[in-house]
């Protein structure tokens, strides 16, 4: 029995991982309809760029890395380096930006043409990241410090099961930042535009809606939290090239049974994904790769056969 | 979509001419090339077909794969396996071809059901679980460190007097493999089934309502299209006879997908293009000393093609030539050359959710 608290604790902190970034892939299906594939390497910017402000002596690793955004730019500002906290708030604006950035330069002159040209331009896009993060901060793994407190001992028992700080702290930072958007999305204007463009987007504008302001706000925000989720994965481990295409499609996986368009399916969904990532390599036979197969394999049926997933609208559409 | 203009005496010469510069490209490289540069050059020609394979898919249905190097992997390794299990070579590449076809048509299940943008989450997914899964196989894929393939037996025939130049072999035999599914891709295209796969595009229901099983074409597309990216899998293997599951990821099945873009989609002048995009912006940008890695280069080419070429390169080759040729011929103008794009978006408007 403590084994399984254990167990659920400990899944606990990549629930949230999963939680938040399935929240990002919600933010902007609703509003947009696009899965964006580019989502873990615009968060990736932000998570690196959290990284220099953090600390310069790790990260210059070529010659083009120190004029751009490297590391001898980044120790000029005052106060640099910056504390823990403030370099991912940095980080994370900075994945905002570059989120509104994209939409105004790229995808909005993409407005009305087909599905497949806006999933081709976010795969270019998630190629194109790519190649930029490993072309200013080489290939190499770079350590991230804690967000949290994490010494072996940073930890609080319930029931005999340990529940670290980490996965407090992120659980803490991941109900806020739902409250943020939950407040923002049904107390505000924005939220109102936000939520006519969802409903109707061919009507928004005529009802006076800035539609282009309030999708550059989706990006940024879905961006942003990619941000935040990019700094937590390498918090939790180390911050390398191609970490997050993984997450990502973990995340798309939890976002999927949630139902894409639900923000409470996206906790539920990220929570199971990580659930099922604890307990199939405790509980069978299978290797801990093998773990991501199960919500792979929940996802695509599911996209078969209920796209609603657990808690979304179910889509009808017109012949 | 391939480029046929209206027959015409005229034009004879004119089509003539691509083939003839074809020609040359196919046979000059034996002769003038050193081995590590024609084992280069074959590689290159395996991947035109994996392209093509990807091409075909996407350019007839619409349908979006980011995983073929998923099947590029499994034509790799079945021909690994059958030869060890004693299949000769000739026998042995078919086989392995028809496992990437059959594993083609499995993934078709999902995409009968799923529309586009899903399908490329699905087949994502897909390519990016692939070498775990496969690292975790043994003596299939030969684990973590990957294994060698045994070609030993597969010796060029007395009569073409190779004796020990084996590359020249590999090159000739990934000739005439690639060079039979190019005509077989160029029939299909032409064919009743590939007419059928690309009303299915132009407008789903419709085209049901004209008497095409939609199913039939799609799965039928698929598996051909996977056994392409097999064949290329399994010519590879036998070029470099070293294979690791490691190689067969995302970053590869984002290559295969995206030059298949820039080439044009549906098109075998856009595979070779393609390729030639794939090979060349690497090589520029070494040779320049301009970036660490090209796939930020080839990353922003690729959103170039999307914004402002939509047919891809083969695409505008097309209408340079419609330009040019126009007033002297009658060429088809542009606007009988629709932007497959915008058919994709009627056809996805009227599928399943």
């Amino acid at each position: 029995m403590d084994l399984f608290l254990q167990r659920c604790f400990d899944s606990l902190f990549n629930g949230a991982i999963y939680a938040s970034l399935a929240l990002a892939i919600v933010m902007l299906f609703r509003s947009t309809g696009l899965l964006n594939f580019a989502l873990g390497e615009i968060g990736m910017v932000g998570g690196y760029t959290a990284l220099v402000m953090l600390s310069p002596a790790t990260v210059a690793t070529s010659a083009f890395s120190v004029p751009v955004v490297g590391a001898a730019t980044a120790a000029r500002l005052p106060g640099h380096p910056f504390p823990v906290p403030v370099a991912v708030l940095i980080g994370v604006t900075m994945s905002a930006l570059l989120g509104a950035a994209l939409y105004y330069a790229i995808l909005r002159p993409l407005k009305g043409r087909s599905e497949f040209v806006t999933v081709n331009a976010t795969v270019a896009l998630l190629i194109a990241l790519a190649g930029l993060t490993s072309e200013i901060w080489g290939g190499r793994n770079l350590d991230f410090p804690a967000i949290f407190p994490d010494n072996p001992d940073d930890f609080v028992t319930f029931f005999g099961g340990r529940l670290r700080y980490t996965t407090i702290g992120a659980w803490a930072l991941q109900l806020g930042l739902i409250a943020m958007i939950a407040t923002l999305l049904h107390k505000t204007k924005t939220g109102l535009a936000f939520r006519a463009i969802t409903s109707n987007i061919e009507a928004a504008p005529l009802m006076g809606i800035k539609v282009d302001r309030t999708l550059a706000l989706a990006w940024a925000l879905s961006s942003g939290l990619g941000a935040l989720t990019a700094s937590l994965v390498a918090a939790s481990t180390i911050m390398r090239p191609g970490m997050m295409v993984q997450v990502l499609i973990l995340a798309f996986a939890a976002a999927t049974i949630g139902g894409l368009d639900s923000a409470k399916g996206a906790l539920v969904g990220g929570l199971l994904v990580a659930v099922a990532q604890t307990f199939i390599p405790a509980y069978t036979p299978l290797p801990t790769e093998l773990a991501v197969v199960a919500p792979f394999l929940a996802m695509t049926i599911l996209l078969m056969f209920r796209s609603q997933g657990l808690f979304g609208t179910a889509r009808v559409e017109r012949v | 979509m391939s480029p046929t203009p209206p027959p015409s005496r005229r034009s004879r010469t004119r089509r003539a001419a691509p083939l003839v510069l074809l020609g040359l490209f196919v046979a000059l490289p034996p002769l003038l090339l050193t081995r590590p540069e024609l084992e280069d050059y074959s590689q290159a020609f395996v991947l035109v077909l994996a392209v093509l394979g990807v091409s075909i898919l996407t350019g007839t249905t619409g349908l979006i794969s980011l995983g073929h190097a998923v099947f590029v992997a499994i034509g790799a390794f079945s021909v690994a396996n059958l030869l060890d299990a004693g299949l000769p070579v000739v026998l042995a590449l078919p086989v392995a071809a028809l496992f990437a076809g059959l594993a083609g048509i499995v993934l078709a299940l999902p995409a009968l059901r799923v529309r586009g943008p899903y399908l490329a989450l699905i087949t994502l997914g897909l390519t990016i679980m692939f070498p775990p899964i496969a690292r975790r196989l043994g003596t299939l894929t030969g684990s973590a460190l990957g294994r060698t393939v045994r070609t030993a037996p597969f010796d060029p025939p007395d009569f073409l007097h190779l004796g020990a130049r084996l590359h020249m072999w590999n090159y000739l035999v990934c000739l005439v493999v690639v060079g039979l599914w190019f005509i077989g891709a160029r029939n299909l295209l032409n064919s009743r089934m590939g007419r059928a796969v690309k009303a299915t595009k132009d407008h789903e229901y419709a085209a049901a309502a004209f008497g095409i099983n939609i199913a039939t074409a799609k799965t039928g597309i698929f598996g051909i299209s996977a056994a392409m990216a097999g064949t290329a899998g399994a010519l590879q293997a036998l070029i470099d006879p070293y294979l690791n599951a490691n190689d067969f990821d995302w970053n590869m099945s984002l290559e295969l997908y995206s030059s298949a873009v820039i080439g044009g989609l549906g098109s075998l002048l856009g595979a070779i293009l393609g390729v030639v995009t794939l090979t060349a912006v690497p090589w520029l940008n070494d040779t320049a000393g301009l970036l660490d890695n090209a796939s930020l280069a080839f990353g922003i080419g690729l959103l170039i093609v999307i914004l402002v070429a939509p047919n891809g390169l083969a695409g505008e080759i097309q209408r340079l030539r419609t330009r040019l040729t126009a007033g002297r011929t009658k060429a088809p103008s542009d606007a009988d050359q629709p932007d497959p794009n915008n058919l994709v978006k009627r056809g996805t408007t009227s599928s399943e959710a």
